[in-house]
């Protein structure tokens, strides 16, 4: 019972990285309806961001909201000066554009930060080795308990933000018919480069809770969360931002209890694996993901 | 504005023309350059191979995959694993590393019978990722020699053909992959070319413009879609042993054996014009032509190139390749084989032949 | 002075020109009506006046010229288009489709969604389900609505009879009459349905091809033979 209590936590703390960033990716998608391959490495540099100001002796939290705007502007201004151009034209351009993106980037960094020392960037919550709490028996650490709690904080504001707020109202309905909400009055360009940067400022965050947990940041940290978080907005539905949180703490849960109770044939090196096989069988029975609606077709 | 008659004397003059081109820089490549340059265009190749494999299925049929990397590993490693363990000659290896990627093709096509779009993308990525983790799986050391990979695969000594003289040592081994390499390359055209113009190839257009019409007009999804992706394997998995036996290793990390390589292949493809039969092949000269002169930049520290990156801790190589390609994208969204018929568009009208007077086949 | 005077409109597709150079207006609180073959232009014409599509020539509208004026920029002015077919937003709820068409207002629209739920019944009971799961009459409704909540002097309507039962029809078309006739609400209307449009509107403009072929008023119109003959089909 213990160890079921151990994975479910370490599952839960974990997933909620994934579905910060598997967030991102289906705002993107309901917005423009574009795959954004670049989702990941954007975070990533945010991160370094993040890092950097840290590094100048800003305080941290200060540094992440400076990251996350960092974060939104990118996003934002990626969506405006290339996406849209290249859109007009060719779709399958877009998918290039955003492969294009994910190498730049990644160069990007290496340029910058890469023959650092590995960086260090601080955690955000106490990570002593006694930092943690026991519950059923399991230890959940202060730092996953912190990670679990920001990353929950702020997809509830998110949701917040698409339900109640008029421009939230304005998301959903450029999402739901592009044509008219031009027709209603609501400016699409704005809403749909907002859209970008919301994810933009979502995965800065993600990546600097993943890189405190990781401990060292280098250009490939955001790639194997980029790949979980797909998953999740896969198996969520790509056009459900609930189905794209919950699909991301359960593909976390999963592949901790897939690891730790088949250690010999799954174990740590394939548990990803183990994970996506699983996502492949339910694809097959649910062709859109669990929660997505069937009428997704765009790439 | 220039306007010819399709099949008229003059339509067959440029064609020959263009063969003669063709032709001598194909003689001249393996005779006057470098072994190291030689190996770059047998580079070329290799993704040419695998890019119009993949055009097969994403460029004609539209049904997107990032997984060609695995056809490709699938390939090498079949090919590793006949020589290293079952003492086979490279040569042979071909044959079965197509029927083998064939097979996997057909079953990885499965989903795309019943997932599209962008889910379909995501599976096969998902298939890109799997393939290396399984590699290096411990559980199938045995077989694959998990990350360490498998290494001497290459030709020991290169076989004879006559037509190519005698080839020794390290060039003649270039200059044999560089001819066994354009040998795959024609032999890829050739079979995407006949599958295009096919019967088959009108059904794979029809679905992708609109899958439930072609239902309708009496398509056969299943069988045409896992028909083109186990063929689309086949052909990736040529590329795969090539590039196997140029290198002599294969290992779980190799170049396109992991989603990169997927990405490559896609890159190619569209960056060259997807469904096009000449596009992945203008697109696989175009990406190592700019891989090979973005690669040095910034580490030797001259001229303006020095002085933009020098500071830079890493050669910008990558972050070029990206600003080129998106220049490309908003110059020519269908690739440049697409922007090249426009262009000579203004410059040479092909009248086609009127329907029905084509010579019955 | 007209509240929308449109003056040699030319747009298209692309390099396809569609419209070759119309002529319109619309009077304060007159009900117009477009009249055409399928693939006319109407349709064109509606989305060339509200700005969906490039444009060239000179639209004026309440005394201002907005030929290069963004569209997402005249709901705010005054224009409100329901677009042919598919004018709701399906994911959102009838609720919310409502509001979304009070976007570019600020004032409080409780007392106008009421307003609309009491026109349309149909819509009040079904305020929080989805617009898609709607029926096509119940959308064309929703959709009208929709455009009402910006409180618009001109409202673009791309044949609103679209797919309904003629008893529907009859019920959204007394709507409109009603609206331009108790509170000046000009309307610019596209309608295959000769005879019900020539009845509720004041003049006509025949469209073919992409021109203006007659205009004039709803009873000469009506009871021109011609015409009648080739449009009207009696
Ligand atoms: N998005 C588009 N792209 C290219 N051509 C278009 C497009 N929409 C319409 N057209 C063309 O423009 C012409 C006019 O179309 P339009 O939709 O304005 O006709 P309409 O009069 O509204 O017809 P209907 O009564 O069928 O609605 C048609 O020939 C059509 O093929
Ligand atoms: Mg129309």
């Amino acid at each position: 019972m213990e160890r079921f209590f151990q994975y479910l936590f370490d599952g839960l703390s974990l997933g909620s990285i994934y579905a910060l960033l598997a967030l991102g990716l289906v705002v993107v998608f309901r917005g423009t309806g574009h795959l954004n391959f670049a989702q990941g490495e954007m975070a990533m540099i945010c991160t370094f961001v993040v890092w950097q100001f840290n590094d100048w002796g800003i305080p941290l939290v200060v540094s992440i909201i400076l990251g996350m705007i960092v974060g939104f502007a990118l996003g934002a201004g990626v969506e405006a000066t290339i996406i849209r151009g290249v859109a007009k034209k060719s779709q399958a351009g877009v998918f290039v554009v955003s492969i294009a993106l994910f190498l730049g980037l990644n160069s990007l960094a290496a340029m910058v930060w890469g023959n650092l020392p590995p960086e260090q960037l601080p955690g955000l919550f106490p990570d002593e080795p006694d930092d943690f709490q026991r519950i059923f028996g399991a230890v959940w650490r202060y730092e996953y308990i912190g990670v679990l709690a920001v990353a929950l904080l702020l997809m509830g504001l998110l949701f917040l933000l698409f339900a109640k707020t008029k421009f939230g109202l304005a998301m959903r309905a450029v999402a739901s018919n592009p044509e008219s909400a031009r027709l209603a009055g609501i400016p699409t360009g704005i809403v749909l480069a907002s859209s970008w940067g919301i994810a933009g400022a979502m995965g800065a965050l993600s990546g600097t809770l993943w890189g405190g947990i990781v401990g060292e940041l280098n250009a490939g940290l955001m790639f194997t969360v980029f790949i979980y978080a797909s998953a999740a907005a896969t198996l969520g539905g790509f056009d459900s931002p609930g189905g794209a949180v919950v699909a991301g703490l359960a593909i976390g849960v999963g592949e901790q209890f897939l690891a730790g109770y088949f250690p010999g044939w799954i174990g740590q090196e394939m548990k990803l694996s183990a994970a996506l096989l699983t996502i492949f069988v339910v694809l097959l029975i649910k062709p859109s993901g669990l929660f997505g609606s069937t009428k997704v077709e765009r790439v | 504005m220039w306007k010819i008659h399709e099949g008229s004397a003059r339509h067959w003059m440029i064609r020959l023309l263009g063969v003669a081109v063709l032709a001598f820089v194909v003689v001249w490549i393996p005779t006057q350059m470098s072994s190291s340059r030689i190996g770059q265009v047998t580079d070329a190749f290799i993704l040419m191979i695998a890019a119009m494999s993949l055009n097969l299925v994403l460029g004609f049929t539209g049904q997107i995959s990032i997984g060609h990397s695995a056809f490709f590993g699938v390939g090498g490693y079949t090919a590793a694993i006949l020589i290293k363990d079952h003492g086979w000659s490279p040569g042979y290896t071909f044959y079965v590393a197509a029927v083998v990627a064939f097979v996997v093709g057909c079953v990885v096509a499965l989903p795309a019978l019943r997932i599209r779009g962008i889910y379909l993308a995501l599976v096969t990525l998902a298939v890109a990722v799997l393939f290396p983790t399984l590699v290096r799986w411990k559980k199938l050391a045995w077989l694959t020699e998990g990350s360490m990979g498998i290494d001497s695969v290459r030709y020991e000594d290169v076989p004879v053909w006559p037509i190519l003289g005698e080839l020794k040592g390290r060039e003649g081994r270039a200059v044999f992959m560089f001819w066994l390499g354009l040998i795959i390359v024609i032999v890829t055209y050739l079979v995407c070319r006949g599958i295009v113009k096919s019967r088959f190839g009108r059904a794979l257009v029809a679905i992708r413009d609109n899958e439930t019409a072609a239902a309708v007009m009496g398509v056969n999804l299943t069988t045409t879609k896992v028909l083109v992706f186990g063929v689309s394997a086949a052909l990736c998995a040529l590329a795969g042993v090539l590039s196997t036996l140029k290198s002599g290793v294969i290992t779980p990390d190799g170049q396109y054996v992991t989603l990169l390589g997927s990405i490559v292949f896609l890159l190619v493809m569209i960056v060259g014009g997807a469904g096009t039969l000449w596009g992945p092949i203008v697109g696989g000269l175009v990406y190592v032509l700019l891989d090979n002169t973005t690669r040095d930049i910034g580490t030797n520290d001259s001229g303006i190139l020095g002085t933009l990156f020098g500071w830079a801790d890493q050669s910008p190589a990558t972050l070029i390749l990206g600003l080129v390609l998106v220049i490309i994208m908003f110059a020519a969204p269908y690739g440049l084989v697409g922007l090249a018929k426009r262009l000579s568009r203004k410059v040479v009208v092909v009248i086609p032949r009127p329907a029905g007077t084509a010579k019955p086949s | 002075m007209s509240l929308l005077e449109v003056r040699q409109l030319t747009a298209g597709y692309g390099p396809v020109e569609v419209l070759h150079g119309i002529d319109l207006d619309v009077e304060q609180g007159e009900m117009v009506v477009i009249l055409g073959a399928n693939g006319a232009g109407k349709t064109t014409t509606m989305r060339a006046v509200s700005g969906m599509i490039p444009r060239s020539g000179s639209v004026m509208f309440d005394g201002v010229d907005i030929t290069k004026t963004n569209a997402e920029k005249l709901v705010g002015m005054g224009i409100a288009h329901v677009p042919q077919g598919r004018g709701t937003f399906p994911d959102l709820t009838v609720l919310d489709n409502l509001r979304v068409g009070a976007y570019s207002r600020s004032a409080d629209i409780s007392g106008d969604i009421e307003r609309w739920f009491e026109v349309f019944p149909r819509l009040a009971e079904r305020r929080d389900q989805r617009a898609g799961s709607l029926s096509g009459g119940e959308q064309q409704m929703l959709a009208i609505a929709r455009a009402l909540m910006s409180h618009p002097k001109l409202l673009l309507c791309d044949e609103p009879s679209l797919g309904l039962a003629p008893l529907i029809t009859q019920e959204v078309f007394e709507v409109l009459k009603k609206l331009n006739n108790d509170e000046g609400l000009s309307v610019l209307l596209v309608e295959q349905n000769a005879n019900l449009a020539l009845k509720v509107a004041k003049r006509v403009y025949l469209l073919e091809t992409g021109s203006v072929v007659a205009s004039g008023p709803a009873a000469e119109i009506a009871s021109d033979d011609a015409i009648r003959k080739a449009y009207l089909g009696a």
